[in-house]
């Protein structure tokens, strides 16, 4: 860890940004100008819900999910079906819901997780695509294109109240899934998943059960992710395959995270707040134009290339560089040192019972 | 219990899909032996490659396949340049991550691109011997899935001639089967893999080109080709060609197979049935011999 | 009875064959010194008996139990710690996570903090016993090759294995370096711990090593204490290809 009084400045900073964000976010229904201004802080918060979700994996064990898109999808249409199918009263059905999206990830993680990241991506991707292909096609099942209508929770609220309902339910579920990653974090299991993104093999030959860390941690993300769709669905009530199981969702997540930067607890948020926020700003200016793929590609491939650790710690290190700095120098041993160090040594071992 | 002929027709369709299918997915396998990178954009290549012929059978009036002299070549460079400009500037340790993001990032702006040039309106070649077909044995097959096969045929086996006759190919085959020993023998593997780039991308422009001639393209449609090619070099290990090749066989003459019973939305499920099988069962591929290794 | 031992242990990489029907017994509680030419399948031996590579037939067994099957975690758990040839360590987490991340959590122990007192003073305990504490707080990338080896050193026997399997400890290393690496070991061995350690440097090897077992060409061909290996006609043969 770096010396206390480098970090200070650093963590004084993140502090206040914190302690600002949430006051905002509490007094963003009130503040907010119209009930459509409210709405895109949903969506924004969702985003902020899915991308931290994702960096479960993503940040822990540095496997790269092009697919969560997919269990976002499984998560709305499982609350949508077990509300509209199986009349199952709605937050009951969203805790279901996402716990069946919890479940399919154990089967998924066994055939992906069992070798490195290149097969693990390419489940991901074929997942939302056989998932896509099933909803369309099952039309007798999910209602297939003409999409599924989902009831609202609280149908006699009007739609500025039903907003502001929404609004503080995604925020409370962002603080789970914020609260969860940073005990995760701090926790040797934390530990031992970072172990596997820096050298999967050299983890494994430490005593690691690698394949165990990374299923359960990614069964833990896809519930997280559930959780987020089925919300979404109870709120916005129209689920259409398409928008459901889009890769380009998956993807957003996926630039949200890096963006802000994956080893961060809050950097998913980060770039939930600046890529969400620029999303629904460009849907409003130019509309629907296949030219926000080509803004989005770029961007992807500009934070890959020349920001790939995100903006976060970017910031971070900018703070850092305005204080004294106490490091200890990387020395290499001398050879006086080491005599003495011997002498030491054996000293203890005469003092210590021998064994055998 | 479908007819004798039906059958047969199946069979001789699922065999020059899976010719078809072999093309494309040797290019896709060739990246991940040079690389280690999963390409994702090689499908939103493919459709690049088919929108360039259908455009310049549309108003230009050259038949599609005329297109390749341009975009065989054109493509190849892209490859180059893709391979040493931005995947050579990934770091190694999370080159595989990175690069799928990167290559992702590259197939959704294509596709943007396609998509505001050509609009989402879908399109096809209107070919005058586009519903031609051949009488062999009671099967009716389309002229042009023949033709789309022999341009498949005759690239595979260019391409197994580079690979087996020709210095570059075996600087190439080195390459994959281990970096450092080809670098301690002299072998200039940036230069390499760059070619070997191009290679692949190449082989891109020549299936697009086959693709157009009796298929409908709209921008999205690479979505439709990337998860059916990718279960196909995992099933054939990743990496090896001729695992490629033999897995896109077995799997187009299934996916030609069950279309008879489920339909073609359905049919195309066997893809990843076959990707979940093969994670599960056999992680290293089925058809990738002495050079399977887990991915 | 604990020691480690193969049994016709066979490995061939296309049609090059590494291990040869390769039946080798070590020690147990003694510092065991694994030599051979270049290519004689040192490593690929280390790789086969860690359950980082599946031998095409053959047995590992240790401790009475058979290993061959066992995946490199399951192994590491039986009381098998390995370093690399290449030294391995996680670039991006400081030298005291390095070395936290040997910890073996079990059950609700997962969540708890990962810095806790207990263990990071046994981690720093170690640091010490390698003379780099003072490096606990930089990233592992940050350091010098011999840094580093020290680093996987002290993460591996934070673990508590009880056998020790060394690749290649000497390689790039200076001379006070070696000095101390060759120190450690005897005094660890003097704890309890068995070494089984591939090595080229013969002064490390025969001034540390009870026992000496020579590989060449995938099988070996002789067995016994330093001083007799020293003048073993075969072993000359080997090294020299007389």
């Amino acid at each position: 860890m770096p010396s206390a009084s480098r970090a200070q400045p650093a963590r004084i900073a993140g502090g206040v940004a914190v302690l600002a964000f949430a006051a905002v976010a509490l007094a963003f229904p009130s503040i907010a100008p119209n009930p459509y201004i409210l709405s895109v802080g949903i969506v924004v918060l969702n985003y902020a819900v899915l991308s931290t979700s994702w960096n479960f994996v993503g940040g822990f064990t540095g496997y790269i999910s092009l697919g969560h898109g997919a269990l976002a999808g499984l998560g709305a249409y499982s609350t949508g079906l077990l509300v509209t199918k199986g009349g199952l009263p709605s937050f009951v059905a969203l805790g279901v819901g996402a716990l069946l999206v919890a479940a399919i990830a154990v089967p998924i993680g066994y055939a992906a997780l069992r070798v490195r990241g290149a097969s693990f991506v390419i489940v991901s991707i074929a997942l939302v695509l056989i998932t896509l292909l099933v909803f369309q096609s099952w039309a007798s099942f999910t209602g297939g294109s003409r999409g599924l209508n989902v009831p609202r929770p609280f149908p006699g609220l009007l739609r500025p109240e039903h907003h502001r309902v929404f609004f503080y339910l995604f925020l409370a579920l962002l603080a789970l899934a914020l609260l969860v990653w940073w005990l995760i974090d701090r926790s040797r299991f934390g530990l031992g998943l970072k172990a596997i993104r820096e050298d999967e093999d050299k983890a494994e030959a430490l005593g690691t059960p690698t394949f165990a860390y990374k299923l359960v941690v990614f069964v833990v993300s896809a519930f997280f992710t559930g959780l987020a769709g089925g919300l979404y669905a109870l709120w916005f009530g129209d689920l259409d395959p398409i928008f459901q199981f889009s890769i380009l969702t998956g993807s957003y997540m996926v630039l949200m995270a890096l963006l802000g930067g994956v080893r961060n607890l809050f950097g998913p948020l980060v770039g939930a707040l600046v890529v969400g926020s620029a999303l629904e700003y460009f849907k409003v200016e130019f509309g629907n134009s296949p030219l926000h793929l080509v803004a989005t590609g770029v961007l992807l491939a500009l934070v890959v290339l020349f920001m790939p650790d995100g903006v976060l710690p970017a910031l971070g290190a900018l703070l850092r560089r305005f204080s004294p700095t106490t490091d200890s120098s990387i020395r290499e041993v001398t050879a006086a040192e080491l005599a003495a160090e011997r002498a030491t040594i054996g000293g203890e071992q005469h003092a210590q019972p021998r064994n055998g | 219990m479908p007819s004798g002929a039906l059958l047969f027709q199946s069979v001789i369709l699922g065999l020059l899909l899976g010719g078809l299918y072999a093309l494309l997915a040797a290019g896709l396998t060739l990246y991940f032996g040079i690389m280690r990178v999963v390409m994702i954009a090689h499908s939103a290549f493919l459709i690049l490659a088919a929108y360039l012929a259908w455009w310049s059978h549309t108003e230009l009036g050259i038949d599609p396949l005329l297109s390749m002299v341009v975009t065989v070549p054109l493509f190849f460079g892209c490859g180059v340049l893709l391979q040493r400009l931005l995947l050579a500037r990934l770091r190694a340790v999370t080159l595989t991550m990175m690069s799928v993001l990167l290559t992702f990032a590259i197939a959704v702006v294509v596709e943007g691109l396609l998509g505001y040039v050509f609009s989402g309106t879908q399109r096809r070649i209107q070919l005058g011997y586009g519903s031609a077909s051949l009488e062999l044995f009671g099967a009716r097959i389309a002229v042009v899935k023949l033709i789309a096969f022999g341009l498949a045929g005759v690239a595979l086996l260019a391409l197994y001639l580079v690979m087996k006759k020709t210095t570059f190919g075996w600087a190439l085959r080195a390459t994959i089967q281990h970096r450092d020993a080809a670098r301690l023998v002299g072998i200039d593997t940036d230069r390499v893999a760059g070619f070997g780039f191009g290679l692949g991308l190449a082989t891109a422009a020549i299936g697009g080109t086959a693709l157009s001639l009796d298929t409908t393209i709209y921008p999205s449609l690479h979505w439709h080709w990337i998860g059916p090619l990718m279960a196909i070099i995992v099933v054939g290990g990743l990496g090896s060609v001729p695992g490629a090749a033999a897995a896109a066989m077995v799997l187009g003459l299934a996916q030609s197979l069950l279309q008879i019973e489920l339909g073609t939305t359905w049919a195309q499920t066997v893809f990843y049935l076959a990707l979940f099988v093969t994670l599960a069962v056999r992680p290293q591929g089925f058809f990738g011999g002495r050079l399977a290794q887990r991915f | 009875m604990h020691s480690l031992e193969t049994v016709e242990l066979t490995k061939a990489f296309g049609g090059n064959l590494v291990l040869d029907k390769t039946s080798v017994s070590f020690q147990h509680g003694k510092v065991n010194a694994l030599i051979g030419p270049n290519g004689s399948g040192k490593t690929t031996f280390f790789n086969c008996v860690t359950g980082l590579i599946r031998p095409d037939s053959g047995r590992v067994s240790y401790a009475g139990a058979d290993i061959t099957r066992r995946t490199p975690h399951a192994i590491a758990r039986a009381g098998l710690g390995r370093t690399f040839q290449l030294c391995r360590v996680f670039p991006r987490m400081t030298v005291l996570d390095n070395v936290l991340a040997a910890t073996r959590p079990r059950g609700a122990n997962l969540l708890r903090g990962a810095r806790g007192r207990a263990e990071t003073d046994r981690a720093r305990g170690w640091l010490t016993k390698l003379g780099i504490e003072h490096l606990a707080g930089i990233e592992a990338r940050n350091l010098s090759w011999g840094q580093q080896k020290l680093l996987e050193l002290a993460g591996v026997l934070m673990s508590e294995p009880e056998t020790v399997l060394l690749d290649e400890p000497a390689g790039g290393v200076n001379p006070a370096l070696l000095d101390r690496i060759g120190g450690l070991v005897r005094d660890l061995n003097a704890e309890g711990r068995t070494f089984v350690i591939v090595e080229h440097n013969m002064d490390l090897v025969m001034s540390i090593s009870d026992h000496i077992v020579v590989f060449d060409r995938g099988r070996p061909i002789a067995e016994g204490p330093p001083s007799m290996i020293r003048t073993d006609e075969r072993v000359l043969g080997a090294y020299l290809g007389v």
